[in-house]
């Protein structure tokens, strides 16, 4: 069984289909990229799928439960957590206080949770930045702690929100590296990047939608080769 | 790398000794002190202090910018004294059934402002407030309207046969004051070590990030209004007692509610001691005005002579415009102190370590 089915979700804003009947799923452990152009609906599909903004219709399934009508806040004690395309840090708190943030979700011992957040922060190489305002870091280190802190709450499922959107190649490649680090802990994950070249290097699928409705769905190599994915990005006459 | 230094609760022996040591004062004060105007400044800096603190677990903590406080002040006050003027119910039971009502109070507020964020909750609360002084003007029956509620007696407070107090003088109140605040700075302390401290700041930093890391946001909002509540109530039912006579052009006026708020911001928001100090500062300054101390001290000390036209406008206006002058200082404080005058003090300190590193 899949670990997360999205069944036919449509999402509506007034007469405009953001999402239209859009199935696809996800299997434990792997490394799905959401491609597409802007306003193809990626966001918005997070947005249904993590109980932001409830599927107009169609059904979210993790792991057997039916997850539609559920708050975020339930989503994320479910397992499923998601980072935000424009970063979110809790500025006037310390880069640990925000990771523990995330780590109380599992813990109401405070020292417990404090342990949890320096250990994540190791996984993201930012231990020694635990004690600054989280509003004073950089972009890079931003989407850093904003990973570490959805980790904290000890997710099965990973969505993340264009995590490189912003960064440097450098910056881009240490991310790539984490995602592949959080892979090898078993913890699945769904990923909205724009970075083509870090997509088809990380994914093990990819699932491309355009103007709210699902294109293609396949390998890597698949999706490269695909002509309507290629119409799609580059246009009529370069396909 | 200096906060690195702290244990992990932030707490040293030096601070706590001092703070012993002011409790004591405060607690031997009256002992010394008889001057009734003294106790009385006291007092109203104790109900400040605990309105203060109570609005900062919900404004400070959480960044639930409520301008309608009065209205849980308002409902502990009139709860507490409807229930010993027209029912001969003694305080001390009267002002937990306050607390009851401000709670019921709080839920029923919350159920409806929280839907908002940001001025329009502060929008929301005003309004909130608004019909509770409204209604207290209108249902006569209960209230006695705008003549407000006189109480005649407080029955002296007894345990077995022996007579505790009588609440006769001020003393009494100034312990109620002092305990209630010493509570609600305790529950601060605690609130802020404790996972509920986390959620609140975590709430007040950016709601849509707190729901996304699993924090029921509508569950913790009203912890924090609860707790904020309870404490209002009380400081309601308090200055009620004390005072004697409330009616809702005191106990339920807008005034009231953006007064609590200033002590905050003044003092310093989100911390435990920015209440505190910002009752200090805002007490005994406003009493000054109100009772032309500053207009005579000046003339006293010589700057100005009393029959220069400048002395008499003072001596007989300065008393008339300390609403302007508190305007005029919290417009100070918001352009010079963003963080309050605590945030202000650890700016200096820190900028005078850094020099002598």
């Amino acid at each position: 069984m899949p670990l997360l089915e999205i069944k036919k979700v449509s999402k509506f804003f007034g007469g405009l289909a953001a999402n239209l009947d859009v199935s696809f799923a996800v299997e434990s452990g792997i490394i799905l990229g959401l491609i597409g152009p802007n306003g193809a609906g990626k966001t918005t599909l997070f947005n249904c799928i993590t109980g932001y903004d409830p599927p107009s219709r169609g059904e979210v399934v993790f792991e057997g439960r039916r997850m539609n009508g559920l708050r975020p806040d339930a989503v994320c004690r479910l397992g499923m957590a998601r980072t935000w395309q424009k970063v979110r840090p809790l500025a006037k708190m310390t880069v640990v206080d925000n990771v523990m943030v995330g780590a109380l979700c599992r813990t109401n011992s405070l020292s417990t949770a404090r342990a949890a957040a320096l250990e994540q922060l190791r996984v993201v190489h930012m231990e020694h930045r635990a004690n600054i305002k989280a509003g004073s870091l950089p972009l890079g280190e931003r989407k850093k702690l904003e990973v570490a802190r959805v980790l904290a709450t000890r997710p099965k499922m990973l969505l993340l929100d264009e995590v490189m959107g912003g960064l440097n190649p450098a910056e881009s490649e240490e991310i790539i590296g984490m995602v592949l680090d959080i892979k090898k802990l078993g913890i699945t994950q769904m990923v909205i990047e724009h970075n083509m070249r870090a997509i088809m290097r990380i994914s093990d699928r990819i699932v491309v939608l355009t103007s709210g409705e699902k294109l293609a769905e396949g390998g890597p190599q698949e999706i490269v080769s695909n002509p309507a994915v290629i119409q799609a990005y580059l246009g009529e006459s370069n396909a | 790398m200096k906060s690195l230094k702290k244990n992990d609760r932030g707490i040293s022996a030096l601070p706590v000794l001092f703070g012993i040591a002011v409790v004591a004062l405060l607690f031997a004060l009256p002992k010394f002190v008889t001057n009734t105007y003294a106790l009385h400044i006291m007092i109203l800096i104790f109900i400040s202090v605990i309105t203060g603190s109570a609005w900062n677990i919900l404004g400070g903590y959480t960044g639930q910018y409520s301008v309608g406080h009065a209205a849980y002040f308002g409902v502990g006050a009139y709860t507490t004294m409807v229930l010993l003027q027209y029912r001969h119910i003694a305080p001390w039971f009267g002002i937990w059934a306050g607390v009851a009502v401000a709670l019921a109070t709080g839920l029923l507020i919350g159920s409806i402002c929280f839907r908002l964020r940001g001025p329009y909750f502060v929008l929301a609360s005003i309004a909130v407030a608004e019909i509770f002084r409204v209604s207290a003007l209108n249902l006569k029956d209960l209230t006695n309207g705008a003549e407000g509620i006189l109480i005649t007696d407080i029955p002296p407070l007894r345990i077995g046969n022996a007579v505790v107090t009588d609440f006769l003088s001020k003393v009494p109140f100034y312990y109620s004051g002092l305990v209630i605040a010493l509570a609600v700075i305790c529950v601060t302390w605690l609130v802020q070590n404790s996972k509920l401290g986390y959620y609140f700041q975590a709430i007040r930093e950016d709601q849509d990030a707190a729901h996304s890391l699993g924090i029921n946001l509508t569950l913790y909002k009203n912890i924090a209004l609860s707790l904020s509540a309870i404490f209002t109530s009380l400081a309601g039912s308090l200055y009620g007692l004390y005072v004697g006579f409330i009616d809702p052009g005191t106990v339920l006026d807008l005034g009231l509610s953006v007064q609590i708020v200033m002590t905050c911001i003044i003092g310093g928001i989100g911390t435990i001691f920015g209440p505190m100090i910002g009752a200090a500062v805002l007490v005994p300054f406003s009493e000054a005005l109100r009772s032309n101390v500053i207009a005579q001290a000046l003339i006293d000390s010589g700057l100005v002579r009393e029959s220069s036209p400048l002395g008499s406008f003072l001596k007989e206006q300065l008393s008339h415009a300390h609403v302007l002058i508190y305007g005029i200082l919290l417009v100070v404080v918001i352009l010079f102190m963003p963080d309050g005058i605590l945030g202000f003090i650890r700016k200096l300190l820190a900028k005078k370590r850094k020099e002598a590193a």
